[in-house]
């Protein structure tokens, strides 16, 4: 036996696994998506492009995911500074208050935010006590609702693809902008977060395309009234057994995604995917 | 250090940390609160403290049912992806093979697809091919999620080992064999422990895959608690949320005890 051999047969369980569980049912929805009762055809999609109810889950998806990942960028970011500069104590709680929720269960979390948020949840009954509503407000099965749950899903793996680069950022260069006369808020602007920029991309990428397709999240928080994309899916698997329309479906969601990540991974030349 | 960042600033910085832990933590802590209520309701803060929906917990059949089975295939996963996947690091970190990158590429993939994505194809590649999905083909499916993981933990322990020790062992006149298991082994060990507590976590809380590839007699945690929110929440399934919760919390305390959680977090 000689390396070469050594290393192919190393490699061999993962490649095999890779391509009987991975690549062929990958194929075999693409191939089904294309299918109909003649052969070929594109009916599925025709039939999702042409009905306004299903673009307009679509256009949900886009514009909820867009507007996640927004938020979770705008607290990941400074969250993530803030854990490089506090001392070392003080970073392993942070760091276990941001990996114990991504830790835990979706379906978890989603229970909890289920709780905070129906009607006479604490949410809801805090901003009525305190006048901030009306009494008929409600705020389970709203895109709000699902905005909230997802946000928190998600934050973790933003603050922790912005702290993965801020933690190799060399601090001294925060040191000579401000010696040179910038002020702390100059600098966060001209120094920490250009620096801070791959990390940003890589988890604006990460939460889109989780955002997107998630769909117990959107689902129990948002109800079968409010669909996206995903909960769309799973209904046309489970309710009405639709195999070729859920795996159209399937494929318009992946087809978005990459229409978003690859002028994203292109404009960065940012490897992480 | 950077010196004089305005008080204000200062402060803010701290309520917006408090605020954001209350965010991120607020659901579990509300979860944990359920389940101790008294109440007949789900009620926060809790009414009264009781264990009975613990009890009743472990007393039913379809939770202890479900939690078997999770745990189970967390179990063969685990097993499975640490051993695929950390094989598969050891010969991607080699480059002696012609299409390494390819390999490497290969082998991160199905991180990149959305999780739904392929849980529809594996639900209709099993069951047109090889009929209804058991609870092997449910594990297969998580490994193949979970395997991306340990790959990547182990390539980043090996990219820091040192490349001449294997060398070294077999200019001393050590086979194969004995250089990959007292040499190379050794030197992935902290990444393969990563990968592992990676690959149980995903398995015994992923919802997707198993919400797709389930059976009249394949339901795992996730997959039971799912079905009581959507019909009828009690304060028996924060019970079950919360023991979840606290495994988690045992997991987090063993992997900072292993390797640090700090440097496993922004590694």
């Amino acid at each position: 036996m000689n390396d070469r051999t050594e290393n192919l047969l190393l490699a061999l369980p993962g490649v095999l696994l890779l391509a009987l569980a991975f690549f062929m049912p990958i194929a075999q929805m693409l191939a089904l998506s294309f299918s109909g009762p003649e052969g070929l055809t594109l009916q599925p999609f025709a039939r999702f492009l042409s009905d306004s109810y299903y673009l307009g889950i679509l256009w949900r998806t886009v514009r909820l995911s867009l507007l996640i990942t927004a938020i979770c960028a705008a607290i990941g970011f400074p969250l993530a500074y803030i854990m490089t500069k506090v001392g070392p104590r003080l970073r392993l709680w942070l760091v276990v208050m941001v990996i114990l929720p991504l830790m835990t269960s979706v379906v978890v979390r989603t229970f909890g935010w289920m709780v905070l948020l129906s009607r006479s949840g604490l949410v809801p009954e805090l901003l009525r006590d305190w006048g901030f509503v009306g009494r008929n407000f409600a705020l389970m099965q709203t895109e709000t609702a699902i905005v909230i749950g997802m946000v928190q899903v998600l934050l973790p793996f933003m603050t922790l693809s912005i702290l993965g680069v801020l933690t190799r950022m060399d601090g001294r260069l925060e040191e000579a902008a401000r010696t040179m006369g910038c002020s702390f808020l100059q600098t966060i602007r001209t120094v920490v977060l250009p620096l801070a920029l791959p990390g940003i991309v890589a988890g604006s990428l990460l939460c889109f395309t989780l955002s997107a397709s998630s769909f117990v999240t959107p689902n129990l928080l948002g109800g079968t009234r409010i669909q996206v994309l995903a909960a769309s899916i799973y209904r046309s698997v489970t309710a009405t057994p639709d195999w070729p329309f859920a795996a159209a479906q399937a494929v318009i969601l992946f087809a978005g995604i990459l229409l978003v990540l690859i002028p994203y991974i292109k404009l960065t030349g940012s490897k992480h995917g | 250090m950077v010196r004089a960042i305005p008080l204000g600033l200062r402060a803010a910085g701290v309520i917006f940390v408090a605020l954001t832990a209350l965010f991120l933590l607020a659901p579990l802590i509300v979860v944990v609160g359920v389940s101790v209520s008294e109440s007949q309701f789900i009620a926060f803060p809790p009414d009264g403290l009781s264990l009975r929906w613990y009890q009743q917990v472990l007393s039913s059949d379809a939770y202890l049912g479900a939690g078997w089975i999770s745990l189970q295939i967390a179990v063969l996963v685990t097993v499975m992806a640490t051993l695929i996947g950390g094989s598969a690091a050891i010969a991607i970190h080699r480059r002696q093979l012609p299409f390494s990158e390819l390999l490497a590429t290969l082998f991160l993939s199905p991180l990149v697809l959305p999780t739904i994505i392929y849980a529809i194809g594996m639900l209709m590649f099993w069951s047109a091919a090889f009929g209804p999905v058991t609870p092997a083909v449910l594990a297969l499916s998580h490994t193949v999620v979970a395997l991306p993981y340990v790959v990547r933990t182990t390539l980043a322990v090996l990219s820091e080992s040192d490349p001449y020790l294997e060398q070294a062992a077999r200019t001393m006149g050590a086979n194969r064999l004995q250089r990959l298991w007292f040499v190379v082994v050794p030197q992935c060990l902290p990444g393969l422990a990563a990968g592992a507590f990676f690959a149980f976590n995903i398995s015994f809380d992923e919802a997707v895959l198993s919400l797709f590839l389930r059976g009249p007699t394949l339901t795992t945690l996730p997959v039971q608690i799912y079905g009581q929110l959507e019909f009828s929440p009690d304060p028996s399934v924060a019970a079950v949320s919360t023991i979840m919760i606290a495994l988690t919390v045992a997991l987090i305390a063993i992997i900072d005890r292993m390797l640090g959680l700090t440097k496993f977090a922004s590694s």
